[in-house]
């Protein structure tokens, strides 16, 4: 590497070192090509875009094409004859809408709670409460724990019997209720423990990007006489937006891969009826039927719902020119 | 990217090139995979033999622990590397084969259900019918069935090594006589619904101990179609022939059972957890394989006195037929060896060793049964005796592997609570 910079660079000098006042009109196309910045500045991000068009883009890029081929079982795919076969089954599958639906309602619901009960929660602990460290620590504290240890806990906590959480809905004379049985609340109780796990994760984000606005702020919109509530509305939240756009896209991508996490509660890839999700309907047929192409297929839908869900972020950024 | 280099290079530059060097990207793997498909797995010197299974823990790791150990007692010879894998049931397990045989790196065998469910194999299996099952006799020494579950493709690809009875129905002796009830009687699934009654009114216990989890719904469907429709119904089922009517009538019968009797958390236990009732006294029947008993009798609790077993209302003279294989891989990385196990997997020492563990039985005829104990040398005995065996529905026999996932996502999502007789029962005709 360090040759090539030199040999580069040796190049260049060459190419410059006229000092006669000459043109460099005479230099080659070679030379002028060497020259550019843009080759020039390539070892240096070419081998990570080689490596992520390797095992990332060419991984979704073959993922497509064995979507496109009818491949199950064992052996190899045939590759002779491409259909969209696969992508008309996913469309005329009832189970593939209901996932879709709940893969979808999961994606908005845990997001939008998750940032509300962390902005919140990071209101609080900024107002300088007593033990404020402690609580920080113990709201951020799930999210340190595997998807695995607190789908345990969940299982527990939600059993009809004697779990905690109808222990606690009893008090007010409700319930029991059956959270990871019954059809209705089972996707409401999965999503209310990933917030659980996850809301401690935005009030750090906004936490910081709190302690990082001037305290004359604060002082200059009680000067001029806002109340508390009009501060935070006008003043503070509006400029938590960078904060909340980089939390809603970490936690789209969690939600996204809350496969983990109903695996461990439901013991299998075949969650409850209700909490069935693309991402474990994906698996069961590909790895549980050997339905190779036909989870590729969903795999791919998958993969272009949270496109969808990254694109105006992206969108946002570029017209930013932060792309 | 600042401002002052995008005047010699525009962004676009860059997110061209970047484009660029991902398309290269793109070929150069795409080329490394066709390159690498035939490339060949494994390695070594061809002389280990690898064994994958799935038992674990508890009495299916003492099995198998009896099973390789009488086996390297007697062939010391061979080098075996048995490997446990564990997790999800045998869910970790099918993954891991199904990832070995199709990166052309198989294992000398693997455990796992022949009958129909062998077909999701095609075209990775080996034959084995000279070198194992004629070479060692087993096509005389094993029950018929085991022989038959065993063939494929006009041969064989497996060996049997034991049995777990389907349609045995469990109870707590001491909480069934406080209801006043003597299992003995039951002879139709009505009989069973008024006993269950008779728990819910006299005793404080659950009268049927039930997990939801889809396979364990699927078992007790069929063995509560055996009970009502008879086995020409249950046989014409699976065949592909299923009468409406009689599917019907038995998901409404089972839908009775699920929707009154059952435990309240019944969808998010699973049956290690349900069968704990039942030792606890907190429940009093349950429909299991008898892979049950042998936590029975790892708890201590006496066979007859404390635990009992029927057969499940109608199916008297009927043995619901499991079978757990050894399954032998095609381009087997260590032929010799792996027919040698497999001959001893099908031999008297292995059966005997292996099951009198595993609370399973032999399907091989004519063991010596002092090794079992009283519930396991009963089993033998109506295995021998019974009428008919109806392979099993939710372990690979009856269908293949597919048939049996569909049928499980019927059941889930239609009859796991709530119960929809209608969609279950139109979701059964429609997938077999």
């Amino acid at each position: 590497m360090k040759r090539v910079l030199a040999f580069l660079r040796r190049r260049r000098d060459e190419s410059r070192a006229r000092t006669d006042g000459g043109s460099t009109e005479s230099r080659s196309t070679a030379r002028r090509w060497l020259d550019n910045d843009f080759v020039r500045s390539a070892p240096f991000w070419g081998p990570p875009f080689l490596l992520m068009g390797f095992f990332v883009y060419a991984a979704i890029g073959w993922n497509f094409l064995l979507s496109l081929t009818d491949y199950t079982g064992f052996g190899g795919a045939d590759y002779s004859s491409l259909d969209f076969e696969n992508y008309r089954r996913l469309f005329e599958d009832p189970a593939i809408w209901e996932a879709t639906r709940n893969t979808f309602v999961l994606l908005v619901v845990f997001t939008i709670t998750c940032l509300l009960i962390g902005l919140g929660l990071a209101i609080l602990l900024d107002r300088q409460v007593r033990f404020g460290r402690g609580f920080r620590t113990i709201y951020l504290l799930p999210f340190a724990l595997s998807f695995i240890v607190t789908a345990q806990f969940w299982r527990w906590m939600y059993n009809v019997n004697d779990g905690i959480v109808n222990q606690f809905v009893g008090i007010f004379g409700i319930g029991p209720y059956n959270w990871l049985g019954n059809p209705q609340i089972v996707l409401g109780a999965v999503i209310f423990a990933l917030v659980w796990q996850f809301s401690g994760y935005t009030m750090v984000i906004y936490l910081a990007a709190l302690r990082s606005i001037p305290t004359d702020q604060y002082e200059a919109s009680r000067v001029d006489g806002a109340s508390t509530l009009r501060m935070y509305r006008r003043v503070i939240i509006p400029q938590l937006r960078p904060a909340m756009v980089s939390a809603s896209v970490t936690l789209v991508l969690f939600a996204l891969k809350a496969f983990d996490f109903l695996y461990a509660v439901f013991g299998g890839y075949r969650p409850r009826q209700g909490a069935d999700i693309l991402a474990t309907k994906m698996v069961r047929e590909a790895f549980g039927q050997s339905q190779w192409a036909y989870g590729s297929a969903i795999a791919i839908a998958l993969f272009v719902l949270s496109l969808a869900v990254i694109a105006p972020y992206l969108y946002n950024q570029y017209t930013r020119g932060n792309l | 990217m600042s401002n002052k280099q995008s005047k010699t290079i525009p962004r676009r530059a860059y997110l061209k090139g970047a484009g660029a060097m991902g398309a290269i990207g793109v070929a150069g793997l795409s080329g490394c995979l066709s390159g690498g498909e035939g490339g060949s797995g494994g390695g070594g010197d061809g002389n280990t033999l690898e064994i994958l299974h799935g038992w674990t823990g508890g009495d299916g790791k003492e099995a198998a622990d009896a099973l390789f150990g009488a086996f390297e007692e007697e062939y010391p010879d061979i080098d075996l590397d048995e490997n446990p894998i564990g997790g999800g049931g045998n869910q970790t397990l099918d993954q891991t084969v199904a990832n070995r045989l199709q990166s052309n790196d198989p294992p000398s065998s693997f455990a796992g259900w022949p009958g129909a469910n062998l077909q999701q194999y095609e075209g990775v299996l080996g034959d084995i019918e000279e070198d194992v099952w004629n070479e060692a006799n087993l096509k005389d020494a094993h029950a018929p069935e085991a022989v038959e579950a065993c063939q494929f493709d006009d041969g064989f690809s497996a060996v049997p090594i034991g049995s777990h009875r389907m349609n045995d129905l469990f109870y707590n002796v001491e909480v069934v006589e406080q209801a006043g009830v003597d299992p003995s009687s039951l002879t139709d699934v009505n009989a069973l619904i008024d006993a269950f009654d008779a728990v819910n009114t006299q005793t404080e216990a659950t009268p049927f101990a039930m997990s939801l989890a889809p396979w364990s719904i699927l078992q007790t469907w069929a063995v509560t179609m055996l009970g009502t429709q008879g086995f020409e119904a249950y046989t014409n089922f699976i065949e592909g022939n299923g009468d409406e009517a009689a599917v019907r009538a038995t998901f409404e019968t089972l839908g009775q059972m699920l929707e009154n009797y059952i435990n309240a958390d019944a969808a998010s236990v699973d049956f290690t957890e349900v069968n704990q009732r039942i030792m606890s006294g907190d429940a009093a029947f349950i429909h299991q394989g008898n892979w049950v008993a042998g936590a029975y009798i790892n708890e201590g609790l006496e066979y007859g006195t404390e635990w009992d077993a029927v057969r499940f209302p109608g199916t008297d003279g009927m043995y619901g037929l499991h079978i757990d294989s050894f399954i032998y891989p095609g381009e087997n990385p260590s032929p010799e060896e792996t027919a040698t196990f497999m001959r001893f997997a099908g031999g008297e020492t292995a059966q005997v060793q292996f099951n009198q563990y595993k609370g399973s039985i032999p399907t091989r005829q004519e063991v010596p049964t002092d090794e079992f104990n009283a519930y396991l040398t009963d089993t033998i005995e109506d295995f021998q005796n019974a009428t008919e065996k109806p392979p099993t529905l939710a372990h690979g026999l009856a269908v293949p592997q597919s048939t049996q996932s569909e049928l499980e996502g019927v059941l889930n999502q239609n009859f796991a609570d709530p119960f929809d007789v209608d969609a279950a029962t139109q979701g059964f005709m429609d997938t077999v």
